[in-house]
């Protein structure tokens, strides 16, 4: 009983986490785009007050049981994700190992790709013509990103004959150095990958506001936005962590974890709000030029 | 009696009174199809593994019996079978000519049985043309484009069967048997040209089947033609037979000594999977679109199989197991649809999740399991297929099936969505849910899928056993199969699955209660036409789907690689060859005269040059 209740309170305790990093970094988002605009841009806790007006309003339509159900799935995803990355590596404040030692690599892979699915049936249900050519969209972009990802994954684990994350942590804590130095052609296709993964701009083909009036969140409004707000956030730091986890040797303490997401995040975030969008096949066929060439190169450099 | 040949006569007995039963008593057929198989299938899963039947045929020995790999097998066929004529009772109902086609249907299951109970080449060679024939006459059945399609599918599978008993002859010829025991024993004392050659013959053969490029184009006609209640047993246990063959070729004849082969194969398989994915995303038929998406999965089967490994060997093995459930599952959907819809066009219908919720559902888990999204049982195939890949050092066959298995998401939401989602159509409002007897056998499958999520076992034990045939130690930890629960790969790396499903379904089920206590009363439910608009409003006479060229721009992205269509090599050799025939005819135009002529010519040819060189 004692470790069941254990189990549900790091669980509990590492989504909060996951949670406030995730907003946080999404409102100084939206400052910095204001910033480089020359605009004043609203307050860094505004994804706060949005959320929780959203989880406060009435939502009084649904068009049916897989829309209900769309939001729920994307945010089983994210949370899911979240229980199997390993938030600190080792010891510091922070406890609570969840389940990062029931999955691997290849699994979080999959698990990734669970909510977008889901989110996308939901989608599909409301008949919004708009929500549909967002999800094929999304859908289509996901073959160009997950490959040169995926590309610079297979290259590490055949590099270090390891498959979980916890495994590449601790080889990286044996060895001293970071994955991102010990096979950089790696790193770079996964950051080349990772600006498709975060749909910002110029790969926010999938929301493109003056296109498809926001894709396939265009008939989600009320407790139903606020939930996959809730899931975007948490997603994002899962992303993050599991990038900091691999390539920078994980992070002992809290700050230290804050300090490597942030830096990370930053890249998709500055490439994005100085380029335009990309169309959606040259979205696509972006990820199998360069990527494609850094991932074969990684390969290579795993195998000799 | 023995119960093996109880079995054959009690199928195609069976096949025959059914057709006879069609001509004077048609009311019995449907429920004597399903007693017959409901019988076999008790014989075969109550079937004592060491009944053996020998005999001889003018002065041939040959000789019956299941080993654990043919009975695997013959589990899918058992229950898949017994499934999907449960299913057609239903499905057929109101169609003519239905004698015919129960005859053609138990026949070919019944020599599938027959493959892979013979334990001789020149069992599994009749059993397979049996197999052939019966499954063409049903591919024929509807009576469209035979002379095409039927003549593309008959004509692959004679090429296949040449290959075959050729490689069967040359066999005989240089061992003097034709018992597969004699033949795995002695193959190695053949000279290696003959031994590749007789292994690529024999890959031909069951490569057709199989549907492996470049022998793979007649499948996407054939799929789609036949009545889906066939598709289902067609795409889910006949093109298994293939799979069989091919783990008997790589592993007994061909075994550690020629990796190139094992390369070679895999490697087309994995092109194959790539191609027929692409394919299946631009399909604009529910039916046409799962015909390409099972050549594309057994690619992946082919893939770990190819791979040699443990844990790739048993991924294939698996991943064909739960091949067989969902892709039965799915084509027996699109068959409901198909029949309570009148049409499988994803740009017509649209819309049918609200008339047919029970099918949305089957179809719904078949296509998790088969996207090999966590936590149902497609998964466990995917990651045993990527972790014996990675684990042996195939980097580029792992990214891929990675290509092909990621674009698979595209074609499983197409299909979801250009069926079940999507606008409400009104020229569709009066669409019902498919009768019960056809949701049983869907139901039914898509728990399976959900089951082996959690409990692989079920299916990896039963493997285990066929493994242990083909020549792998048994690496399964000795636990009965609910206990089997925990992944591992060669480097020890691990997926505890009951933690997996655990997180899922508790995550799942408290958002859900969430959502759903909050202000639920209050909701409404409101049309597909009631949506954001950016102001306007749509009138119900307004058309506001979109289902035409779904994946355009990806189609664009990819174009580069879909532009050399093989189709368009084979007709142009078969134009080739009809100009090559026409100008022969020129010459044998059937005119006695013209004949005369050409005597008359080589005579004088023979009389001018003879004497410089016959000496005449």
């Amino acid at each position: 009983m004692n470790t069941i209740l254990f189990e549900i309170l790091g669980a509990i305790a590492t989504i909060l986490l996951a949670f406030t990093v995730g907003m946080f970094y999404g409102g100084a988002r939206r400052k910095i785009i204001a910033r480089i605009q020359n605009r004043v841009g609203p307050p860094v806790y505004q994804n706060f007050i949005d959320v929780i007006k959203l989880y406060s309003k009435e939502t009084s339509i649904h068009h049916g049981a897989m829309q209900h159900m769309g939001p729920v799935f994307a945010i089983t995803a994210s949370v899911t994700s979240l229980m199997f990355v390993p938030v600190l590596n080792g010891g510091g404040w922070f406890w609570f190992d969840n389940l990062s030692f029931s999955g691997d690599l290849i699994f979080l892979v999959y698990m990734m790709v669970f909510g977008s699915l889901g989110m996308a049936l939901g989608a599909g249900q409301t008949g919004n013509p708009n929500s549909a050519i967002g999800v094929t969209r999304g859908l289509s972009q996901m073959v160009g990103y997950e490959i040169p990802f995926v590309m610079s994954m297979v290259a590490l684990m055949t590099q270090f004959h390891t498959t979980s994350i916890t495994g590449m942590m601790e080889i990286q804590a044996q060895s001293g150095t970071w994955m991102m130095f010990s096979n950089p052609f790696a790193f770079i296709t996964a950051v080349l990958a990772m600006l498709g993964m975060f749909h910002y701009s110029p790969f926010d083909i999938v929301h493109a506001p003056a296109e498809v009036a926001s894709g396939p969140v265009s008939e989600f409004g009320g407790k139903y936005l606020g939930l996959m707000m809730s899931s975007g956030s948490i997603f994002a730091f899962v992303k993050l962590t599991l990038f900091v986890n691999v390539f920078m040797g994980g992070a002992s303490n809290l700050i230290e974890l804050v300090v490597k997401t942030f830096a990370l995040y930053m890249i998709p975030v500055l490439y994005g709000v100085t380029s335009p969008r990309y169309r959606t096949e040259q979205a696509i066929t972006y990820f199998w030029k360069w990527p494609l060439f850094f991932g074969v190169i990684s390969l290579l450099w795993a195998a000799f | 009696m023995n119960s093996l040949i109880l079995i054959l006569i009690l199928i195609f007995g069976g096949g025959i009174i059914s057709f006879l039963l069609n001509k004077f008593l048609p009311i019995l057929r449907d429920a004597f199809v399903v007693l017959v198989m409901l019988a076999i299938s008790y014989l075969f899963f109550t079937i004592d593994h060491a009944e053996q039947f020998d005999f001889e045929i003018g002065g041939i020995s040959l000789q019956w019996g299941f080993t654990y790999a043919g009975y695997l097998f013959g589990i899918i066929v058992a229950g898949l079978g017994f499934l999907s004529i449960l299913y057609s009772t239903a499905f057929m109902k109101g169609k003519d000519r239905l004698g015919y086609f129960y005859m053609n249907f138990l026949f070919s299951i019944g020599a599938m049985f027959g493959i892979l109970m013979s334990r001789d080449l020149v069992s599994l060679f009749f059993f397979w043309e049996i197999m052939t024939w019966s499954s063409y006459f049903i591919v024929i059945y509807s009576g469209k484009e035979v002379n095409g399609r039927g003549l593309k599918y008959i004509l692959f599978s004679a090429i296949g069967a040449y290959a075959m008993l050729m490689a069967i002859v040359i066999l005989y010829g240089f061992i003097g048997s034709f018992m597969l025991e004699d033949v795995f024993n002695s193959i190695y004392a053949l000279s290696t040209g003959y031994q590749i050659a007789i292994a690529v013959l024999l890959m031909i053969g069951f490569g057709v089947k199989t549907a492996i490029m470049p022998v793979h184009v007649w499948a996407p006609d054939a799929y789609s033609e036949s009545p889906m209640a066939y598709t289902a047993l067609f795409s889910g246990a006949l093109s298994k037979m293939g799979v069989f063959g091919f783990a008997l070729v790589l592993f007994n004849l061909v075994s550690g000594q020629n990796w190139l082969i094992n390369e070679i194969v895999a490697w087309l398989a994995a092109i194959t999977s790539v191609l027929a994915t692409f394919y299946a995303v631009i399909q604009k038929d529910a039916k046409k679109l799962l015909a390409y998406s099972s050549i594309a999965q057994l690619g992946y089967i082919v893939v770990g199989l190819a791979s040699g490994t443990y844990l790739g060997v048993m991924a294939g093995i698996f991943l064909a197991v739960l091949h067989a459930v969902f892709k039965g599952t799915l084509f027996m959907a699109v068959g409901a649809v198909e029949r309570q819809a009148g049409t499988t066009d994803m740009t017509q219908v649209s819309g049918l999740i609200r008339k047919m919720p029970w099918t949305f559902f089957a179809t719904l888990i078949s296509i998790i399991t088969l996207a090999g999204i966590p936590p149902l049982g497609g998964f466990v195939g995917k990651w045993m297929l990527y972790e014996a890949l990675i684990t042996s050092d195939r980097y580029y066959l792992v990214i891929m099936i990675f290509l092909s298995s990621t674009a698979a998401f595209l074609y499983s939401y197409r299909i979801l969505f250009g069926l079940f989602l999507g606008q409400e159509e009104p020229e569709f409002a009066h669409v019902k849910e498919a009768p019960l007897v056809m949701l049983i056998p869907m139901l039914l499958l898509a728990g399976i899928s959900v089951l082996t999520g959690s409990f692989p076992g079920l299916v990896m034990q039963p493997i285990q056993e066929a493994m242990l045939v083909l020549g792998f130690e048994n690496r399964l930890p000795d636990m009965d199969w609910w206990q089997l629960t925990v992944l591992f790969n060669t480097w020890g790396d691990k997926v505890v699955l009951q933690n997996v499903m655990i997180s899922i379904m508790g995550v799942f089920l408290v958002a859900l209660t969430f959502i759903t206590i909050k202000g639920y009363k209050k909701q409404r439910y409101v049309t597909t036409k009631d949506i954001s608009s950016s102001g306007e409003i749509i009138q119900p006479e307004d058309n506001m789907t979109f289902q035409i060229d779904f994946y355009k721009p990806f189609e664009r992205a990819i174009w580069p690689m879909l532009k050399r269509n093989i189709d368009t090599y084979y007709t142009e050799f078969g134009n080739g060859l009809e100009a090559f025939f026409d100008f022969v005819k020129r010459i044998y135009n059937g005119n006695g005269q013209f004949y005369a002529i050409y005597v008359m010519a080589f005579l004088a040819l023979l009389l001018l040059a003879g004497s410089e060189y016959f000496g005449f």
